[in-house]
């Protein structure tokens, strides 16, 4: 068995080594994605921080706010135009994205405070 | 992923293109984004799968064809080496054999290996029309499973691209270790045919 499994690699070397760095490989991303799913299986590993490339939909989607209080949080009126970033109303607001993302925080620590 | 809501679709398109070629983009991170954008309203679905879908359709077609013109820098090598011959005959039996499943699943299940599919089909001479209906089927499973994963789980992308690319990864390596394998060790002997 031993002598065949050899007798082939020498046959095909360069196929052989591929097949070898394959293994490799499957080893890795094996390692990999046991190591994602216990760092993910961590709740607080699960909050994602606001980040500049998000747009206020997406923070009342992904964090499960009324857009209300995304408003009161802009002080705009309705909602602001679609697909600007927080980053780019930072911006506009003269302010960091940092305050905004704090700001934001502590608005949705309040109105989760409040509807328990 | 700021570049979503920046540039819009166009992008999502272009770069499901490129992923098709083998060029090293986040395809499947763009997808995950726009399906959670998708959810939070700030597109339609249908708009981000549509233009993804169409990208990756045409990258698919492109690497074909691109594989096609390389097989003719190859044709040379067919008849001056007996290793070769047997080698390049065992793939195109492989292709004939599992081209079609392999191609549909080599588009999302192991896509990483998708890009190589496509050269190694057309300079294998997989027929077009075969590689183009497992293709588009394949495309559009792999579309549908990357936005669908984002609109799903908006608020965690970050959590479902890392497990997704992790798991892939595993897969499309297991899957090239499978094909190495048989190409090197199966048992020589003559063809059954």
């Amino acid at each position: 068995m031993m002598a065949r499994l050899r007798a082939s690699f020498a046959r095909h070397p360069v196929l052989g080594s591929g097949f070898l760095l394959a293994l490799g490989l499957v080893v890795f991303f094996a390692a990999r994605s046991v190591a994602a799913l216990v760092f993910w299986a961590d709740p607080a590993h699960r909050d994602q921080p606001i980040e500049g490339w998000m747009t206020p939909r997406y923070v009342v989607q992904s964090w499960q706010l009324p857009p209300e209080v995304m408003t009161e949080i802009l002080n705009a009126g309705p909602m602001p135009d679609r697909r600007r970033t927080l980053g780019e109303i930072a911006e506009d607001q003269g302010i960091t994205l940092n305050d905004l993302a704090t700001r934001i925080t502590a608005a949705t620590d309040a109105h989760r405070a409040a509807s328990k | 992923m700021a570049m979503i809501p920046d540039y819009g679709l166009w992008l999502l398109g272009v770069v499901t293109f490129l992923s098709c070629l083998a060029l090293p983009v986040p395809a499947s991170l763009l997808m995950i984004g726009g399906g959670a954008f998708a959810a939070a309203g700030d597109f339609a679905l249908t708009s981000i799968s549509g233009v993804a879908y169409l990208g990756a359709v045409a990258g698919d077609q492109t690497g074909f064809a691109i594989g096609q013109r390389g097989s003719r820098l190859f044709a040379g090598i067919r008849t001056t080496s007996g290793k070769r011959a047997e080698l390049l005959a065992r793939a195109e039996h492989f292709f004939d054999k599992w081209g079609g499943p392999g191609v549909f699943l080599s588009r999302w299940l192991v896509s990483p290996l998708g890009p190589y599919i496509n050269f190694i089909g057309g300079a294998a001479r997989l027929n077009w029309l075969k590689f183009t209906a497992w293709g588009i089927a394949g495309e559009a499973v792999w579309v549908g499973l990357y936005t669908g994963l984002g609109y799903t789980f908006s608020g965690q992308i970050a959590m479902v691209a890392d497990i997704a690319a992790n798991i892939s990864g595993l897969l499309a390596a297991l899957a090239g270790a499978g094909a190495l394998g048989w190409l090197v060790f199966r048992p020589h002997g003559p063809p059954r045919a």
